[in-house]
């Protein structure tokens, strides 16, 4: 008798399952729609409020269409460009002058003489503090996609996301050598760039720090183009970078420590110059969803200056 | 005591699988502006040329050793441990890919689809086994194949059924091995791959409906041994028609058989044929009339049921894709989508192909159907009769012998036979 109720469950189960089967076969239910890979980020949208160390103290609507790229210079003056046009404020946030350019500038840097340098897509232009044009460094090939410069009192670096590559030319445009290209006997990966988000910066001591966002590292090269020093941080977690590319934008605090922002999950961070997380700055509530390429800059009192391309401002950020 | 510590060694491999739910993927995937879903993965990643000949190699081997276990050693505790060897090599490190179950349709799509380029391994995975069976019966079956070692493994307390019952349900293969001729030959859907139930197991990897699957079939496994090689499988079904001309098939006894009926319900498949006394012997008159009477219901089977077939025909095409896509364009149904416009429509529509090429297509499609149908069902109905036939004809047999069409080889019946070759005269006396 036992034996049979058994055969007979297990009997049943058996058609119950090719049924199932067939069932699911001929289904005419779209099956596709539903989609189990779905990129989903609530989750990790969520910081934990004790690591949020800065208030935003400050925000300032620039003049201009599309603002893209923030750079500060000794003296705190910020300077502001974007399509067809720069903008410099002084340290109180108010306008000081502004020129037009002919273009849409991607990236900003100030010297030292307060010259200002902007990358027009694939060249660089040099200009006085009125906008005059001082010299135009031509594109160094047709693929050259400039998105950062930064400079020393003799170098300046430019980081082209289009060629994958640092380029480093002396004050007078001559290129001197090109940085991290991949080199495996010197150790060198190369740098990773699936989007066009490509930051360098010149840090305390004057080291050269390039992001390699593929990578989700830093990688510190002396002016010869050899690898110093590196550190890698992937993580979906706050801790690290996640994504194809991050982060997208850096910049240094005085202390050494690296600012930090980055797309996909929208959110400004600070690293410490081993690479640990320090504390936020900004989460993703902050942002509007499907922000990119937030520039940042630091001023002599670890301010912390966020252009949000998106919402067409400049917000300030004060540690609390 | 050696079958629970396999049983416990494969659930140990087998929990392995929970370590998924805990993996993170160092980057997430990459953000499709277009709303692409990536599909789920059917195959695993291609072999390398040399574990591919490797493969076939270890087939050969497999196949020769378990013959020669079975035909000639006459050694259950030896398929046993080659069924261990198969679940780990062919199942886990192969990931179960290309099996033979499935190489049928490789091999009906290749014939029917000039653009498809077979791999020669896949014709070795197809062909090996049916010429080891052609030899020495269903031994691929007993030992090498991964599915149903698994299963073999996993039948703890086989349960006897009904010989109506079994022949009934022993249709089921026939039909499915049709579908999935007519679905690989149309080049719509690998349906033994889709449905294979234990491939999760061996990767570690699939959907929670198909684990679920699997589990069932392992869980019935227990009671009724392997179902899906008695109930299911395709492949099975293929060569239990070609061991059926088997030249040296297994044999309970090795030498004459004592009738002493202690191999009786020894075989958990009901594979047995016991012998048919003389007094049930048919006289020759009523013989005579059944054959009229099955000369005439078989071709009517088989012609009800081709013609059933092809009127099916519309809703055996409605799966295909190119078919489902051409209704949903064709009706404006969205594949029921009410809030964006479903995947498959924005694909065709990025595609370029003008909606008339598209009908023309499923159009075409639809019609091999048709043919289809009426091939598939007039097989179906084949079968029904053969099993009629099967059911109603009584074959005289002195001995109990294994049935060379539904014997899976697992060499079970022999340890149950006291006849020994070198000494059955004795035993006689």
């Amino acid at each position: 008798m036992k034996q049979k109720v058994i055969i007979s469950i297990s009997l049943l189960l058996l058609l119950i399952v090719i049924f199932l089967m067939g069932k699911d076969f001929f289904s005419n239910k779209n099956k596709n729609q539903n989609n189990p890979y779905e990129y989903k980020l609530d989750n990790l949208k969520h910081i934990d409020p004790k690591l949020i160390a800065y208030n935003e103290v400050k925000q300032i609507k620039p003049d201009m269409e599309d603002p893209l790229a923030i750079d500060i210079d000794h003296n705190d003056q910020f300077y502001v460009t974007g399509k067809n046009k720069v903008i410099i404020y002084n340290s109180d946030g108010n306008q000081i002058s502004s020129f037009n350019i002919d273009s849409t500038a991607y990236a900003i840097c100030v010297n030292n003489k307060g010259d200002i340098l902007l990358s027009i897509l694939d060249h660089i232009e040099i200009r006085n503090n009125e906008g005059k044009v001082k010299a135009v460094w031509e594109a160094f090939n047709k693929n050259s996609v400039i998105t950062s410069i930064a400079t020393t009192e003799k170098s300046v670096f430019v980081a082209d996301a289009g060629n994958k590559i640092v380029y480093h030319y002396n004050l007078n445009g001559e290129l001197i050598n090109e940085i991290g290209k991949k080199d495996t006997i010197k150790g060198i990966p190369g740098f990773i760039i699936p989007s066009p988000y490509f930051d360098l910066l010149i840090g305390i001591h004057g080291k050269l720090w390039v992001v390699n966002p593929g990578r989700h590292a830093f990688e510190n090269y002396d002016f010869e183009g050899n690898l110093i020093s590196s550190w890698e941080r992937t993580s979906m977690q706050i801790e690290g970078f996640s994504g194809c590319c991050n982060p997208s934008n850096i910049a240094m605090l005085s202390d050494g420590s690296f600012v930090t922002s980055e797309k996909g999950l929208e959110r400004v961070k600070i690293h410490l110059p081993s690479g640990d997380l320090k504390s936020v700055v900004a989460g993703p509530e902050s942002f509007v969803e499907g922000t990119k390429g937030l520039d940042l800059a630091v001023d002599s009192k670890d301010r912390i200056y966020v252009l949000d391309p998106v919402r067409k401002l400049i917000r300030i950020f004060e540690k609390k | 005591m050696k079958r629970k510590l396999a049983i416990v060694f494969l659930l140990i491999i087998i929990s392995l699988q929970i370590y998924n739910a805990f993996a993170i993927q160092r980057f997430p995937k990459p953000e499709f502006e277009s709303g692409h879903t990536q599909p789920p993965t059917i195959t695993p990643d291609p072999r390398s040329n040399a574990l591919a000949i490797l493969d076939v190699f270890v087939l050969v081997a497999a196949l020769s050793i378990v013959s020669w276990l079975v035909v000639k050693k006459r050694s259950r505790k030896g398929v046993f441990w080659m069924s261990i060897f198969a679940v780990l090599y062919f199942g886990f490190f192969r990931e179960g890919c290309v099996c033979s179950v499935g190489s049928l349709q490789n091999i009906t799509l290749a014939l029917f689809n000039p653009e498809y380029s077979i791999p020669i391994t896949v014709i070795a995975f197809f062909i090996l086994p049916i010429i080891y069976t052609l030899f020495f019966g269903r031994t691929f079956c007993a030992g090498v194949c991964p599915l149903g070692t698994l299963q073999d493994i996993f039948a703890l307390r086989p349960m006897p059924i009904k010989s109506w019952l079994e022949k009934v349900l022993g249709i089921i293969p026939f039909i499915y091995l049709g579908l999935a001729v007519l679905y690989a030959a149309t080049s719509t859907d690998f349906v033994i791959c889709r449905y294979d139930p234990f491939i999760g197991f061996f990767r570690l990897d699939a959907s929670f409906m198909m684990f679920m699957i699997g589990g069932i079939f392992l869980l019935i496994g227990v009671f009724i041994a392997r179902p899906y090689c008695r109930f299911l499988c395709p492949y099975g079904a293929l060569l239990n028609l070609v061991s059926r001309f088997s030249k040296k098939h297994i044999t309970i006894t090795p030498a004459e058989c004592i009738q002493c009926r202690l191999c009786e319900d020894s075989c958990p498949f009901g594979a047995i044929d016991k012998p048919v006394l003389l007094k049930e012997k048919e006289e020759r008159p009523i013989a005579v009339r059944r054959f009229v009477m099955l000369s005439i219901i078989i071709p009517l089977l088989i012609l009800v049921g081709g013609f059933t077939g092809a009127q099916f025909h519309e809703n055996l095409a409605s799966v295909n894709s190119k078919v489902r896509l051409a209704n949903e364009l064709l009706n404006n149904t969205n594949y029921g989508e009410t809030e964006q416009e479903a995947f498959e429509i924005t694909a065709f529509n990025a595609a370029g192909q003008s909606k008339e090429e598209l009908y023309n297509e499923a159009a075409s499609i639809i019609r091999q159907f048709y043919y289809g149908g009426w091939i598939l069902g007039g097989f179906i109905g084949l079968v029904f009769g053969l099993t009629l036939v099967s059911l109603s004809v009584f074959k005289y047999r002195e001995d109990y012998t294994p049935n060379k069409g539904t014997c899976l080889s697992c060499a079970r019946c022999v340890d149950y036979c006291p006849v020994l070759p070198e000494n059955k005269v004795i035993i006689q006396k």
